[in-house]
């Protein structure tokens, strides 16, 4: 409460200090960020994702990603698990199953449960089973080990062409709001023929073109963040012009001007900073939807990374519902009449793709909503 | 039926506040004030003040969230508007914040703005600041005031249609007169006059209108006139399908009038009447679905050809009474083709369409140039003789006040702080605010003087000053005024104040 | 008038979109070998090598020695390949906008070739596969515009409570949950469902034996799933007529009322599949758009005339932000036709999309597809941008008479 004590009658009451704006805009957006119960959580998952590419780092090669195992070998050679049931099980073979696998009817291919894979830092079992790549000569895919290394490869795909597309985007954006004129006329209708061109499309087309001669995994991997980045730049070059044309409108922008800042200046002091928010926004949507758009890219047939084991969210999860895998299961079912459904196939690999874009799409929602003054309450 | 001097609107102990992120914004704190029949009540104060927020809580049309109107009084005709106000949400205040939570009961919330029908548009009409931003861009004039028509004229209106007679025998000599009187040239008073003959004869409330306009625009093609007159009356014939049509919307609008009254009486009451109530609702759903299956016979909307031809020639009447030189076009107009003080013509046109007790202003003549602003005042004051309603008058322009008002109250901080007559405020203002006000107005008549200005700012309403929310600008101030809150006192002949310095008899109501 | 004035304009703004993503594809089409782009153009040609110089026998030629390769030199003078790249981006431009997209490659796949399109010109083959997109796009647009306005008026009119924070929940999950993944999930429950019952199914898993155009087995029909038993027959190419080309309309036309029935079946489940993904985006956007609208002073003129709040949502609000709303269909509209390469593999549909979706599996390339199928999308989208600034004009006054 106000205490009426002071002598002036139109001076305002002595207050506790102005904090520095930027962090009472930081402690506002909190505020409201935190009472989006939506939002926390997408933040935890997320932080959880992080947490496991960093530790994915460490993760032992892929050497171990893919093991062979020949029907006829037996075990496995590195098997030293406490656990020495494995399904190995030749297709058609009249043996009985070993306990611990799937009971899998006749003509269907063999698949391994999940309480049976191994984990190459012997950690014995894991919880998410294996995922049959060949079903005659029977390989196994540890779907855990793929998933983890796979953090890897998604999240730097997804984060590098998140990190550059807005870059690029920034400085178009900034370029085209800020001049106006033919630049922005020029610029607008650049965005809009890359808009035009269905993203799915277009990604394949650059990676079909100059993809073949690359063999070399780091170039392809750059090359498919670049051919990302084409399709994504128009977003946030669009996103930061619509906000530049709000804040170049601004007072503060006109007094800049008035007192002599030079065009420059004023782009990095006073519009950057009041129209970046909503980059931050657009990124961390866009962030979930990169693996997303890769897997569906996989699954139609075509081969984004050099072979169908690469250690890669969307491409597991595209192997796991490809029509081999399912035609295999129609077929089971349409014929036996009991048959297994592969569940761990199509859950964790999906599980990690959705978990990791609805977070995103949470935390993103939760910040817009926070950010956004006349979105609160 | 209310008389002049009657109180239509009483409004006690008003408190509405907004909970934001910063806190509680009391926007209003205890307003009262009365309107009576053919008196018009302007309502004065600097900007934010809370005179715009007291006439949109009366109608409850505050945004909610973040206001809500918390306790308090609006006695329309007796009912009281915001009956059961008080249980529509709980206020919990979060820690030491000063932040409160807000748990709102969204059923109570619903029902009550459907109360609301019976009061909005048909007892209370409002005209709003922006008459650009207040007229939905997507729809034709006649479109939006035909649809505020039909909602409270409807029953006479299609009454009026439905009794119809174009084929009685004296509308063909009437219409030959009129012909005749158009072929010669004659003045427009007298085209319509015989124009009202003809529509008497056929005995629909719009033919005079559309008559005298066909009339008028035949005048450029004189051969034909009596056979486009005679096919301008063809609406009037109105086939089975399109008769079933009328019957039935006469039906829903009936039934939705009889829904309003039972609201009135469950406000003037303060009990519900809840069967009446469903079974009524449900009626009126059952209709709205044959609205739809009629909607689907008429394909094109030819069924309701007679009914949107009234609707439009009605407007045209209603802009006749607004002074727009072209109603015809302007009702067929969008609301972006027309210039500020037409839109402002427009809403008030709209607004009395309903013949309400009560007209409420917001601000009409803020956004508008001086001549424009002259005429619109002018014809508030013609309207209101002849219609003989209340006006609510909000502005923060004494001089319109001085102009139109019978009565002033003077807003500051969510509070009045003076009410009074509009002579005896200008000649002997007494609260030190009004003073101050007042002193602030540049005047012709002593050009030497320098402006006076109140010193300081508006307070914060999130935490205002204590006791008199005036103390810390008023030159006057004592330290009573820091304690406690001044309490509304009658200075004689019905001059109240909200100030320590006077000590007449304080108003209970 | 101005109307038309309007449409005009805003068309025109369009050809350069055209030419620029013609030139995208230019770029990309040039950086390709040599022999790969005369394929695209010329056709497939196995007995004649794209060397420049060929043994003369080879042409027929009764001369010993190496001769000029006529394909190659006369493919290599029409595409202007031996004149400045300006000349060559006129050229191309012109073949594209001429539809001259080239020949259908003889890659070959997984599952061989595509039988009956390997020679044909490109724009013939789209053509065949094009209605089938269309009817899909068709159903779910429907789907798209029941669910999502008044899902989203609904959850902007109760904001923040349960209905809100549901269809927030599923619009998440729309943005978040890969469509291949769905689609593959609703295909395996309805197989097990109808073939647990019924002992086929409507739908059919994604083998390319299941098709009449990606069917090279030589049996027809297969006999494994319902649905391609009772597909018309007549479809293949010169059995029937097929006036049309749209299975539902040709069926309807014949008089065969189930098979109609039975065609827009099977496109339902694809459908709402990939309408789920635009719904997401679409009811965040309408809701958003009705929340600022029912903030504007007109409603609330609305409301103080004493307008049933139903009619305020419907009426006043509703028609001023479905302006916002068919705006954001305009541009989502290249994400939606972007998914159709997925849905239609998961669903073994003959659309475009999947011809797309096969010609990437062939090796080498179809470039000849990739391309013209790419341009056809663009196409579509470019036509569903016109057709969005017509609705906007005709449903805003201000675009219509200002």
């Amino acid at each position: 409460m106000l205490a009426p004590t002071q002598e002036a009658p139109h001076t305002p009451a002595p207050r506790a200090r102005r904090p520095n704006p930027r962090i009472a805009q930081f402690r506002r957006t909190w505020y409201f960020f935190r009472r989006n119960t939506l939002a926390m959580v997408g933040l935890g998952i997320l932080i959880f994702f992080i947490a496991v590419y960093g530790f994915a780092f460490f993760y032992p090669a892929p050497a171990t990603q893919l093991q062979t195992y020949q029907a006829s070998q037996g075990l496995p050679p590195s098997n030293t698990s406490i656990f020495p049931e494995i399904c190995t099980y030749t297709v058609g073979s009249p043996a009985p199953l070993p306990s611990g696998c799937y009971p899998t009817p006749v003509g269907f291919p063999s698949v391994i449960g999940p309480t049976t894979a191994l984990s190459p830092l012997g950690l014995g079992p894991l919880p998410m089973g294996s995922l049959t790549i060949n079903p005659g000569n029977i390989q196994f895919y540890d779907i855990f080990d793929g998933l983890i290394k796979g953090t890897d490869w998604s999240l730097t795909i997804a984060f590098g062409v998140v990190a550059s597309g807005a870059l690029i985007g920034v400085v178009v954006g900034m370029v085209s709001g800020y001049f106006g004129g033919v630049v922005d006329e020029s610029i607008m209708r650049l965005t809009d023929i890359f808009l035009s061109i269905p993203g799915l499309l277009l990604v394949i087309i650059v990676l079909a073109v100059f993809a073949p001669e690359i063999t070399s995994i780091d170039t392809r991997v750059a090359l498919i963040i670049g051919a990302f980045v084409v399709i994504w730049w128009p977003t946030y070059a669009r996103v930061v012009r619509g906000q530049v044309l709000v804040v170049r409108e601004q007072r503060f922008v006109e007094a800049a001007k008035a007192a002599g800042a030079h065009s420059g200046r004023i782009i990095r002091k006073h519009i950057m900073p009041n129209s970046i928010y909503p980059v931050f926004v657009q990124m961390s949507l866009d962030v979930g939807s990169v693996p997303l758009l890769i897997a569906a890219i996989v699954f139609i047939g075509f081969q984004i990374f050099p072979n169908q084991n690469f250690p890669e969210w969307g491409t597991i999860a595209a192997y796991s519902v490809s029509f081999n895998v399912v035609q295999s299961f129609i077929t089971a079912c349409q014929t036996a009449s009991t048959c297994t459904i592969p569940w761990w196939q199509f859950l964790f690999p999906g599980l990690a793709l959705f978990l990791f874009a609805i977070s995103v799409n949470f935390f993103a929602d939760g910040l817009r909503d926070a950010l956004d003054p006349r979105l609160r309450r | 039926m209310p008389q002049r001097g009657d109180v239509i609107l009483d409004v006690r102990d008003l408190c509405t506040y907004f909970y934001t992120y910063d806190g509680v914004v009391r926007a209003l704190d205890g307003v009262s004030f009365k309107v009576r029949r053919g008196e018009t009540v302007g309502m004065a104060g600097e900007t934010g003040c809370g005179k715009s927020v007291t006439m949109f809580s009366a109608l409850r049309l505050i945004p909610d969230p973040p206001g809500r109107t918390v306790s308090g009084k609006v006695l329309f005709q007796g009912a009281n508007l915001l009956w059961g106000i008080e249980s529509e949400a709980k206020m919990k205040p979060i820690g030491t914040t000063g932040r409160v939570k807000v748990t709102r009961k969204f059923r109570r919330i619903k029902a009550a703005n459907e109360r609301m029908m019976a009061v909005r548009g048909h007892g209370i009409s409002m005209i709003f600041q922006e008459p650009t931003s207040a007229m939905n861009p997507l729809f034709p004039i006649y479109d939006q005031i035909g649809e505020t028509l039909l909602l409270h004229r409807g029953t006479q209106l299609l009454e009026g249609l439905l009794s119809a007679t174009p084929d009685a025998p004296t509308v063909r000599p009437a219409l030959e007169r009129l012909a005749e009187a158009v072929e010669r040239r004659a003045g427009p008073g007298e085209i319509r006059s015989l124009a009202k003959t003809a529509a008497e004869a056929i005995g629909a409330p719009s033919a005079e209108t559309q008559l005298y306009y066909r009339a008028r625009d035949a005048r450029q093609n004189p051969a034909g006139v009596l056979h486009q007159l005679t096919r301008s009356i063809h609406r009037f014939r109105i086939s089975g399908a399109q008769r079933a049509y009328l019957r039935h919307q006469l039906g829903l609008i009936r039934s939705q009038e009889r829904l309003k009254q039972i609201y009135m009486a469950e406000m003037r009451s303060g009990k519900l009447d809840r069967t009446a109530k469903i079974n009524l609702r449900n009626r009126i759903r059952l209709q709205r679905w044959s609205h739809f299956y009629f909607s689907l016979w008429g394909i094109r909307g030819r069924i309701s050809k007679p009914l949107k031809d009234e609707l439009f020639w009605q407007t045209v009447r209603l802009l006749e009474g607004v002074q727009i030189a072209n109603p015809v076009q302007v009702a067929r107009g969008y609301p972006f083709e027309l210039s500020g003080g037409m839109l402002q013509r427009v809403m008030i046109a709209m607004a009395l369409s309903s013949e309400p007790l009560l007209l409420m202003a917001d601000e009409p003549t803020t956004a508008l140039d001086v001549t424009i602003q002259a005429q619109i005042l002018d014809l508030m004051r013609d309207l209101k003789q002849r219609v003989g309603m209340g006006i609510l008058l909000v502005t923060h322009d004494l001089a319109v006040i001085a102009e139109v008002a019978d009565r002033v109250c003077i807003m500051y901080a969510g509070q009045i702080v003076e009410n009074a007559a509009v002579k005896d405020l200008f000649a002997h203002p007494l609260h030190p605010y009004t003073q101050g006000l007042l002193a602030s107005i540049p005047r012709m008549d002593q050009p030497d003087k320098r402006l006076d200005s109140i010193p300081g700012s508006v307070p914060n309403l999130i935490s205002p000053p204590t006791g008199c929310r005036f103390h810390p600008r008023c030159a006057y101030a004592m330290e009573i005024c820091k304690k406690s809150r001044p309490p509304m006192t009658e200075e004689g002949n019905g001059h109240h104040v909200a100030c320590f310095l006077y000590h007449g008899t304080p108003v209970t109501e | 008038m101005r109307l038309w004035i309007y449409i005009v304009r805003r068309a025109a703004l369009l050809i350069p979109v055209i030419i620029g993503v013609m030139t995208i594809t230019f770029v990309l089409v040039s950086a390709l070998p040599l022999q790969e782009r005369l394929v695209s153009y010329y056709g497939p040609n196995p007995k004649v090598p794209y060397n420049p110089e060929v043994s003369c026998q080879k042409l027929g030629i009764d001369k010993p020695g190496n001769c000029r390769n006529p394909f190659y030199y006369n493919g290599l003078h029409a595409l202007g390949l031996d004149r400045p790249i300006v000349v060559q981006w006129g050229i191309y431009i012109f073949n594209s906008l001429t539809f001259n997209w080239g020949f259908v490659g003889n890659g070959t796949g997984a599952a061989g070739q595509i039988p009956l399109a390997a020679g044909h010109p490109v724009v013939e083959v789209l053509g065949w596969f094009l209605p089938y997109t269309l009817e899909l796009a068709a159903l779910s647009l429907i789907i798209i515009l029941a669910v999502a306005l008044p899902l989203g008026n609904l959850s902007a009119v109760n904001r923040n409570r349960p209905v809100d924070q549901a269809a927030r929940v599923m619009s998440f999950s729309g943005y978040a949950l890969p469509q291949f993944l769905l689609g593959t999930l609703l295909l395996m429950g309805v197989v097990l469902l109808i073939v647990g019952t019924l002992g086929h199914s409507l739908y059919c898993p994604a083998t390319p034996g299941n098709s009449p155009y990606f069917d090279f087995s030589g049996s027809w029909p297969p006999s494994n799933c319902f649905a391609n038993n009772a597909y018309p027959s007549w479809l293949q190419k010169g059995q029937i007529s097929s006036p049309t080309g749209f299975p539902t309309i040709d069926a309807m036309i014949h008089g065969q009322w189930l098979l109609a029935g039975d065609t827009v079946l099977r496109i339902i489940i694809p459908a709402l599949v990939i309408a789920f993904g635009t719904i997401a985006v679409l009811l965040r956007f309408v809701r958003n758009s009705m929340l600022e609208v029912l903030n504007l002073d007109f409603v609330r003129t609305a409301r103080a005339k004493g307008v049933a709040e139903s009619t305020v949502v419907r009426k006043h609000a509703g028609r001023n932000s479905l302006n916002v709303t068919i705006t954001i269909l305009g541009l989502t509209f290249a994400g939606f036709i972007g998914g159709f390469p997925v849905i239609e593999s998961v669903f073994n549909l003959n659309g475009v999309g999947r011809l797309l979706a096969y010609s990437v599996t062939l090796t080498p390339y179809d470039f000849g597809l990739i391309f013209g199928s790419t341009i056809l999308f663009t196409f579509l989208v470019v036509a569903a941008n016109i057709i969005v600034d017509v609705l906007y004009a005709y449903l805003d006054p201000r675009v219509r008479l200002g």
